[in-house]
């Protein structure tokens, strides 16, 4: 079994700051891995252990998010390839998705990958199933479950807005994880050592055979407007009696009764 | 006479390496993920989860700074000061049973066991398999822990302990503990050995946990020996050398209690920042009062200058440089910089500082030990003074 996380690096939600003229205030912004892919990642090391077999971990990204990748090393991947390249700035779901699967078949003997469901910055939750139809492999996508992994096939429960739904296919396939398929593991203090001193291959699009314009369109943010503030809430008065009534006749009125 | 201005004293880089930083964001994450959520709870029940162990172990924590060979990580001192600093920051009692895990218990072993012994006990102290523990205090030794009571005679190819010990941090629950005895009355000082014992040992009995001020969690026991028989090969290095190394070892835990202390220091200081932002009094948030803005200043620059004082303690030691009064400088100065901060976090929380619904409280009754354990602040200022002045009278 040879399986290929795609990792993102993402800012961490909490430290991303919008700026009065709405840019993006990028002095505070912390990078993490991907929250769906930190699922991914053990996923696919839990399995490869079971079988034996390799994990590899790929991201496109800039030279930072080698960071991200020397984190999953340290979790436990065999290996990392960073994806950079100077026409890959505004690169979109779609454009990644087929720089990600050549990576993939310049690999060859790849037989799973495993994805997070959507990023937790662009969420277009595009990223896995357009990756599955670049490389023509199924797609399993909200995988909240791996019940079976052999390397010719596969067992998983998707959890779908009100199933579950138990699905068998063959390998290759393309799988994207929830929230909660596992519990991810701390990256290993005694691998943090050897991990810093591991190099990590830079593939640029000429490695791949793909030059900018076979990448479809780019997608500019045009504009952005943050969230509305909340609007404050409303404050009862009167004794506990009327505060009550009160309450129980706004809590009618807006149906939540 | 110790010489301040020798030139590896006067070394200068401020950068940790990529290594560093990662471990450090590492340990970090962990700490505030699995420690955090549960410190109070660790204070008002007086005991760490025994989950909490695991998972330290399975992230490779347990045994940080000993060779992979002995199911250690390997790093260097610098990296494992930070690793204490950051489990300090999110627990207390935590960090002290950690400390004296790595630092007491099982850094002797690393430093002066054979082989043979670095496999018995060493390999499952370091994997996490259990806790060690290091009992030099006595009920009449304490600073003075040259005047050791607890003795081992040899019979045979046993070693037999009879004495007590007191205050020593994790001892129940270990599964080892290296205690020093009197080998040789006549020797003084130098007829003092230390020798491991395996716990379930019959005739080494302890008291019930002390109830302590703070770190509750983390348990400390006395050790009675009544005739305790141990092989002979439980002999830590050459007999009459316990003395000189448990100074050495306790140089290295010095080092750990700075740490420590930081990483409370820190958790005071951030706590106190978020509070004088959002508490308002007199139509202004605290922190726009100079008096209290003043005191989160003299926060942060007591602490950096802890920690570097720490770090260069833990350099020294991985250049393999002589640290002994850098270690002690540090030890010191970092707990009573993070005594002052727990201390002015309070002060600055007001009545809700004082109530245990806020960890304020915890971080001061958790750092008040450090300038009492591995040395008392009384006797630090003495190591240091006694190398610049000599031995006077
Ligand atoms: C929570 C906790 C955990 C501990 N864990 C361990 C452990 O794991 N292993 C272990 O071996 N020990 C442990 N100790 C013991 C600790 O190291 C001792 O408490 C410490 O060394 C001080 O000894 P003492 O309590 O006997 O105080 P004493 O030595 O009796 O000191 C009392 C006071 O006299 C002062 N004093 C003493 N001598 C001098 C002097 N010459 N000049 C000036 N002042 C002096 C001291 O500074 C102090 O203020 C622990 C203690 C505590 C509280």
């Amino acid at each position: 079994m040879h399986a290929v996380v795609c990792v993102k690096q993402v800012p961490e939600q909490n430290s991303v700051k919008i700026n009065s003229d709405t840019t993006i205030d990028a002095s505070g912004i912390t990078p993490i891995i991907n929250l769906f892919d930190e699922y991914a990642i053990e996923e696919a090391l839990q399995w490869a252990e079971k079988n034996d077999g390799k994990v590899t971990v790929i991201s496109l990204g800039p030279d930072d998010a080698t960071d991200s990748l020397k984190k999953a090393l340290a979790m436990g991947a065999n290996e990392a390839i960073l994806i950079n390249d100077d026409s890959l700035g505004q690169v979109g779901a779609q454009g990644a998705a087929k720089v990600v699967a050549a990576a993939i078949q310049k690999l060859g003997d790849v037989n799973i990958v495993f994805c997070g469901k959507q990023s937790t910055d662009d969420e277009t939750g595009q990223f896995g199933p357009a990756l599955a139809r670049f490389l023509g492999w199924p797609q399993l996508t909200y995988v909240f479950k791996v019940h079976e992994l052999t390397d010719s096939q596969i067992v998983v429960d998707r959890a779908l807005e009100d199933t579950l739904e138990t699905v068998e296919a063959s390998l290759p396939v393309v799988i994207t994880a929830v929230k909660d398929l596992n519990e991810p593991r701390y990256p290993s203090l005694l691998k943090i050592r050897k991990v810093s001193k591991q190099p990590i291959p830079t593939w640029t699009l000429s490695d791949l055979g793909l030059s900018a314009d076979s990448l479809g369109g780019t997608i500019n943010i045009a504009k952005r407007t943050p969230p509305p503030p909340r609007p404050s809430g409303e404050i009862l008065s009167g004794d506990v009696q009327t505060q009550v009534k009160e309450l129980v006749q706004k809590l009618i009125e807006s149906q939540i009764l | 006479m110790i010489v301040l201005n020798t030139p590896w004293r006067m070394y200068m880089d401020f950068q940790l390496t990529e290594e560093q930083q990662f471990l450090r964001q590492t340990v970090r994450e962990f700490a505030e993920k699995e420690l955090a959520p549960k410190a109070k709870d660790v204070d008002e029940s007086a005991q760490i989860p025994d989950s909490t162990w695991q998972k330290m172990a399975a992230a490779g924590l347990m045994g940080l700074p000993f060779a992979e060979e002995y199911g250690g990580a390997g790093v260097d001192a610098i990296s494992a000061a930070l690793a204490v600093e950051e489990i300090a920051r999110a627990c207390g009692s935590t960090a002290l049973s950690y400390a004296a895990h790595v630092g007491l218990g099982s850094s002797p072993i690393a430093m002066f066991g054979t082989e043979e012994q670095k496999q018995r006990f060493l390999r499952p102290a370091a994997s996490g398999e259990y806790l060690a523990a290091f009992g030099l205090t006595e009920p009449h030794a304490g600073s003075d822990a040259g005047s050791t009571r607890t003795s081992a005679r040899r019979e045979g190819d046993e070693w037999v302990l009879n004495g007590s010990k007191m205050w020593i941090t994790n001892a129940g629950v270990a599964g080892h503990i290296i205690a020093t005895a009197v080998t040789d009355k006549s020797k003084g000082k130098r007829g003092i050995s230390a020798i491991i014992i395996p716990q379930g040992t019959p005739g080494m009995e302890f008291g019930k946990p002390e109830h302590k001020m703070g770190l509750r969690g983390s348990q400390t026991y006395a050790i009675t020996f009544d005739n305790v028989r141990v092989p002979a090969e439980n002999l830590l290095g050459k007999e009459g050398e316990g003395f000189v190394q448990f100074l050495k070892v306790l140089d290295g835990g010095r080092i750990s209690i700075g740490a420590m202390a930081i990483g409370l220091g820190v958790a005071a200081m951030e706590a106190s920042i978020a509070y004088a932002r959002e508490r308002e009094a007199f139509g202004k948030p605290i922190g726009a009062y100079q008096s209290i803005s003043n005191m989160v200043a003299d926060m942060a620059t007591e602490l950096d200058a802890a920690r570097l004082l720490v770090l260069r303690a833990a350099w020294l030691k991985d250049q393999g440089k002589p640290f002994t009064q850098e270690a002690a400088m540090a030890k010191l100065f970092a707990s009573e910089a993070s005594e002052r901060a727990c201390r002015n976090a309070i002060q600055i929380y007001g009545g809700y500082g004082y109530s245990s619904e806020f960890p304020v409280e915890r971080y001061y009754r958790d750092t008040r030990l450090l300038t009492i354990g591995e040395g008392t602040s009384e006797i630090l200022r003495m190591v240091i003074s006694r190398g610049l002045l000599g031995e006077l009278a």
